[in-house]
């Protein structure tokens, strides 16, 4: 009943990755480019360790540990996916460190992934940090430039109360 | 409620394209769409209800649409999976 008094809740999202934030419109691949999947941001990586980007749980990590889901305790649905056309690798190139259904802080280690490795088998490795769950979002807001794992805020996601 | 049963075709799986083309899909009926693998089930107007299905090659998915564009809906489903999905 009291409903009106809800407010929406601002909540960040931190590099999961060194290197550079660069926008979405800059991956090469429409799927992120175009945010079918959802709107964020994307990581140039410098060194291969992701960590969560968000306090949550981990809701998925594919078999093939290229992609990782993490629901926050906001209410919003995070998906980081490392590298691009990454699922065709089929696993080779990246270590599994958390599991499903762990609860997870901002810098919690996720996935080890080997960059060199992805590049020489032709694949890009920039990363897209994607909200897959804009219907719950009011508004984001986005910045660009080098950043550190586990410190630099990345993104301010206003979810809908 | 209608339903179809579909086997994964596509090579990688319901991974980020599938799924994005599928849940886009999904969005624009106004039925309650699921899909269901080995028992578990999600909702298809949700990416992380899909991809959290891990649905790869060879898998069989249940689809149901449950509404009053229901059959609208599977027949656009079931020609997503037979042109788009099929490899």
């Amino acid at each position: 009943m009291f409903g009106f008094l809800k407010k929406n809740k601002i909540m960040t999202i931190i590099a999961p990755m060194d290197g550079e934030v660069i926008s979405l419109q800059e991956v090469p691949d429409a799927v992120f480019s175009q945010k079918m999947l959802g709107d964020g941001a994307a990581i140039k990586p410098s060194n291969g360790l992701v960590v969560s980007p968000c306090s949550g749980k981990v809701v998925q990590i594919f078999d093939t540990n290229h992609a990782v889901g993490i629901e926050t305790s906001e209410g919003a649905e995070v998906l980081i996916h490392i590298g691009i056309d990454t699922v065709e690798l089929k696993g080779k190139g990246f270590q599994r460190i958390a599991k499903v259904g762990d609860k997870v802080d901002v810098g919690d280690a996720l996935i080890e992934v080997d960059l060199d490795y992805i590049e020489a088998a032709g694949k890009s490795t920039i990363t897209p940090i994607i909200i897959t769950n804009m219907e719950k979002v009011h508004e984001i807001s986005k910045t660009a430039g080098p950043c550190k794992r586990g410190e630099s805020e990345i993104l301010k996601v206003e979810v809908k109360a | 409620m209608e339903k179809i049963t579909v086997i994964i075709q596509h090579e990688t799986g319901l991974h980020a394209r599938p799924a994005a083309l599928l849940m886009r899909l999904a969005e624009k009926f106004q039925s309650h769409i699921e899909l269901e693998k080995k028992g578990r089930s999600c909702n298809a107007k949700s990416i992380m209800g899909i991809l959290s299905m891990g649905a790869v090659k060879g898998d069989e998915l249940i689809i149901t649409a449950d509404g009053s564009d229901e059959t609208h809906a599977i027949e656009a489903i079931k020609e997503l999976f037979d042109k788009e999905l099929s490899a």
